[in-house]
């Protein structure tokens, strides 16, 4: 459910806010157990990433209003964003890719 | 009060409209006029530039002949190195500030930048930075090590002088400057367009400047970080670099180059824009393509960040990386030669006019492409193989950044100077001063293609009689004088104009672009009335109709009202006082730190408190029907993922590599980490209520939603501070090993930015507590909100990538 406030798009209730706060603290139990729980191993790692993103965008889109908010915002902000992630990626595999045998 | 007798006071309180500019020093300190601050910093480019040539005579003296006796290699050393970081960081990059800042409001149809204040900050934090810098020569230890200042020649153990830590510290105070300016910017150009200019209407220029503004605010994060890793091996003895314990000096190259590249498209994007616009003036015909060359300029940005290993093709790196780049590097050309072809076919047919400023930007056509030939050749590893290091490369650069950038702005100078200054500039002598400089520049530099060819090392102090290279060395050298009289011509021929009448008018040139709509030198408000808009080349349209010659309907008159003008500030310049004051401490006392960032917090306070109550600054609305101040946060947090992303990379990537613990696994306490996590998500629910109490103007609400969002950020510090101690108290230490230096710091940082978050909370309840924070004040809440949450974003990465994944 949401509210609107002329001159500044829609808003999110704060029953919404709530909503979302009680999912990323699920999200978080969930990741926490994950990681002692011995037969999700083989997948643990993307597991957490799927779930590390889930929370973030929660926050992004919700907390931070880039749902509610000018298409103009999402594009200055996820461009910069992809950008960042590409070079995160390549920077790790560069890297890694020339480091020595432990 | 009511709004119109308060904007009526703002208004009297600065130069208003049809006022005359106000005179004296103290009007140019306290300056927040984008012309001025233009002006400002065109003379300070252009006497940084002076210098930098300076330094270049001397190193040309140095390899005129064999065996040369001028300098000696340490001198030869730091003159090279301070050579290119002047001529990069406080030369070229600051004269395209000048244009940026002087133009972009004309050109878009604004009275001024979409911040004044922070546009005066960025000029001043350059200015002290680049003195602060220079200072070095002052003390005797000139940084010596390269603009690009390689790991580990910039470590304490092969560079144990102040040299580096002057190199250091003033690039990150200039990075501070270019961060500003950039998200000042991309403000302006997105918000303050007149009405009628779509992002498809504006001039080349301007898209060339977003595109630059972009790479600004993207690429100047990762050279943060590799300064800050430097700056943390030399001061506190951390092992980013240290290749004993673990580190990897290709880091630093490839930290230095993620910067560097997109760097080198910040310098030549500019002159490309300038040229686009002066091609068509003077063919008297639209810029063929338009939207292909601003197309092609977007990708030349968006590419610029996919080829930086190009400058690494020696480092070894290995054969697919090798490859990925070079056929990156050699994409990259297809946009870049789209451009050329697009001006070529511009001048093709067109009414052509050889004004001096017409000569420049031929001459930068024919030079840059040279440059993009060699560049071409350095994309192929194995060719590069034999050019890398060699003075082959050296061409290359001088003919993209004088022949290329330095050219464009020379157009630039010539095109606008009858705007700037109401004069013209002697077109015979112009076009003279242009020739020296052409054959000048030619002489210098050509040669330099062949002593690479074959075999003359960059680099290098001096060289012996045999290789044969003594020749073509002389004449580089004979070319550097001619070229740097071609400088001192210019400065006649600028004084010249400077005492002679003003008799440009408002268009010389019959001009296409809404500046020449105004008057030489505009009034301080820019525009007695906001022009009208009717497509690309507006102000062509007005006045010659499109190409059937259809003139459009005039606009009716907008309706006469106070235009609301900035109030000069003596912050901005206080701030960037303590900034480099701060800067220079850290040479010298831990306490002269502790006085310059007090000073400097104190001044941001007032900065951003100045004009709190003024109700003209309530609603700061925009094309994009986002407030300025919110859009200019979203592109900074769009920074802050370069920052952040950067700093968990290195993270990332050295993790597994300490060569003594103790480890991750061993030591970091997720149970703890959990509480404080959920501690951080939770202040980001509360901050959302503050910001919807704000909005529906209930005061006690937004106070208490405040005061807990800041106490859960106290919180959340206190925790990481009880996680820091007891991992001191278990033997990990910053210097210990890489896992503790990049933990410490990624999360040291991490901390910082919760800090000043927690600050700007306090002080938003302080604000509130005191009756100060109104319905109408919810934006600052909402900027302050999209911080916070950012920061609990950037946790939420941190919290499973260092503590949860093994």
């Amino acid at each position: 459910m949401s509210t609107s406030d002329p001159g500044h798009g829609e808003h999110a209730s704060v029953a919404t806010y709530i909503k979302v706060a009680l999912v990323l603290t699920a999200l978080t139990a969930i990741e926490v157990g994950a990681i002692y729980i011995r037969a999700l191993t083989p997948i643990l790692i993307p597991t957490l990433l799927v779930l590390s993103l889930a929370k973030f965008s929660l926050v992004l889109l919700f907390f931070m209003h880039l749902r509610y908010d000018t298409r103009t915002l999402s594009v200055v902000f996820v461009g910069p964003l992809l950008i960042a992630l590409a070079v995160f990626l390549a920077l790790i595999a560069l890297i890694g890719a020339g480091m020595a045998p432990a | 009060m009511t709004v119109a007798a308060l904007t009526e006071r703002v208004a009297a309180r600065s130069a208003g409209p049809g006022a005359p500019p106000a005179a004296g020093i103290r009007s140019w300190l306290t300056t927040v006029d984008h012309k001025r601050i233009g002006i400002l910093y065109g003379v300070a480019a252009f006497a940084f530039f002076l210098l930098g040539g300076l330094e270049a005579l001397l190193l040309r003296l140095q390899l005129a002949q064999p065996n040369g006796h001028v300098l000696g290699a340490q001198t030869f050393n730091a003159l090279f190195t301070m050579h290119g970081t002047t001529m990069i960081f406080l030369a070229v990059m600051p004269a395209s500030n000048a244009f940026f800042n002087y133009l972009i409001p004309l050109l878009l149809g604004a009275r001024d930048v979409a911040f004044p204040r922070l546009n005066a900050l960025s000029f001043w934090i350059f200015l002290f930075g680049g003195l602060f810098l220079n200072a070095a020569w002052l003390v005797g230890a000139p940084p010596d090590a390269g603009w690009f200042g390689y790991a580990n020649l910039t470590s304490t153990q092969f560079s144990p002088g102040l040299g580096v830590d002057f190199w250091m510290l003033g690039l990150q105070v200039l990075g501070v400057s270019s961060m500003l300016a950039g998200v000042n910017f991309i403000v302006t150009i997105l918000n303050l367009r007149a009405p009628g200019m779509t992002l498809m209407r504006m001039p080349v220029f301007v898209w060339m400047a977003l595109v630059v503004q972009f790479l600004s605010i993207l690429a100047f994060p990762t050279i943060t970080v590799a300064m800050i890793m430097l700056m943390f091996d030399r001061f506190f003895g951390t092992r980013f670099y240290d290749v004993a314990a673990g580190g990897d000096l290709h880091m630093w190259q490839h930290l230095f180059w993620i910067f560097g590249h997109p760097e080198v498209y910040i310098l030549i994007l500019p002159a490309m824009g300038i040229v686009s616009e002066v091609v068509p003036v003077f063919a008297r015909k639209p810029l063929f393509g338009a939207p292909v060359v601003i197309y092609s300029g977007a990708l030349i940005g968006f590419f610029g960040f996919g080829v930086w290993s190009h400058h690494m093709f020696a480092a070894g790196m290995g054969p697919v990386a090798d490859a990925a780049f070079a056929v990156s590097s050699m994409l990259i050309a297809i946009p870049t030669g789209v451009k050329i072809f697009n001006w070529l076919a511009t001048l093709w047919g067109g009414a052509l006019r050889l004004t001096a400023a017409m000569h420049y930007a031929l001459g930068f056509i024919a030079l840059f492409t040279i440059g993009g030939l060699s560049g071409i050749m350095h994309a192929s590893p194995p060719v590069d193989l034999q050019q890398t290091d060699s003075y082959f490369v050296v061409a290359h650069f001088h003919y993209v950044l004088i022949g290329g950038s330095l050219s464009g702005l020379l157009a630039g100078l010539y095109y606008w100077w009858p705007k700037i200054t109401g004069r013209r500039l002697d077109e015979r002598l112009g076009k003279l001063q242009f020739w020296l400089f052409f054959v000048g520049f030619n002489l210098t530099f050509f040669p330099q293609h062949y002593l690479g060819a074959i075999g003359m090392p960059r680099r290098i102090y001096t060289y012996a009689a045999e290789p044969g290279w003594a020749f073509w060395n002389l004449v580089s050298t004979v070319g550097a004088f001619v070229l740097a009289l071609s400088f001192l011509l210019l400065l006649v021929v600028a004084v010249a104009s400077l005492r002679a009448a003003a008799t440009a008018g408002n268009d010389p040139w019959d001009g296409r672009t809404l500046e020449w709509r105004t008057s030489s030198p505009p009034p301080v408000e820019n525009f007695a009335a906001l022009p009208p808009v009717y497509g690309r080349d507006t102000f062509w349209r007005e006045k010659h109709g499109d190409r059937h010659g259809r003139r459009p309907t005039p606009a009716p008159a907008p309706p006469p009202g106070p235009s609301h003008l900035p109030s000069p500030s003596r912050l901005p310049i206080l701030v960037a006082v303590g900034l480099v004051v701060a800067a220079a401490g850290a040479l010298v006392s831990a306490w002269i730190v502790v006085a310059g960032l007090g000073f400097a917090v104190l001044a941001l306070f007032r900065f951003a408190l100045e004009h709190h109550a003024n109700l003209a600054h309530a609603h700061q609305d925009g094309v994009t029907g986002v407030d300025h101040r919110k859009l200019g946060m979203w592109a900074f947090l769009g920074s802050e993922c370069m920052f952040f992303g950067t700093l968990i990379a290195v993270y990332l990537a050295y993790k597994g590599r300490s060569v003594v613990g103790p480890r991750p696994h061993e030591i970091l306490n997720i149970p703890v980490t959990t509480v404080s996590t959920f501690d951080l998500l939770m202040s980001s629910l509360v901050m959302v209520l503050a910001l919807a109490a704000v909005r529906r103007g209930d005061a006690r609400q937004t106070r208490r939603w405040l005061t807990w969002t800041a106490l859960l950020g106290l919180i959340f510090l206190g925790f990481q501070a009880f996680e820091f101690t007891s991992f001191v108290r278990e033997g990990l230490t910053l210097q210990r090993n890489l896992f503790g230096s990049t933990f410490f710091v990624l999360t040291g940082f991490h901390g910082g930015h919760v800090t000043l978050g927690v600050v700007w909370l306090l002080t938003l309840a302080i604000l509130s507590l005191r009756g100060r924070l109104a319905a109408t004040d919810a934006v600052k809440v909402e900027v302050a909100g999209l911080y916070w949450h950012f920061v609990d974003i950037v946790w939420i990465a941190i919290f499973t990538l260092i503590y949860l994944i093994p």
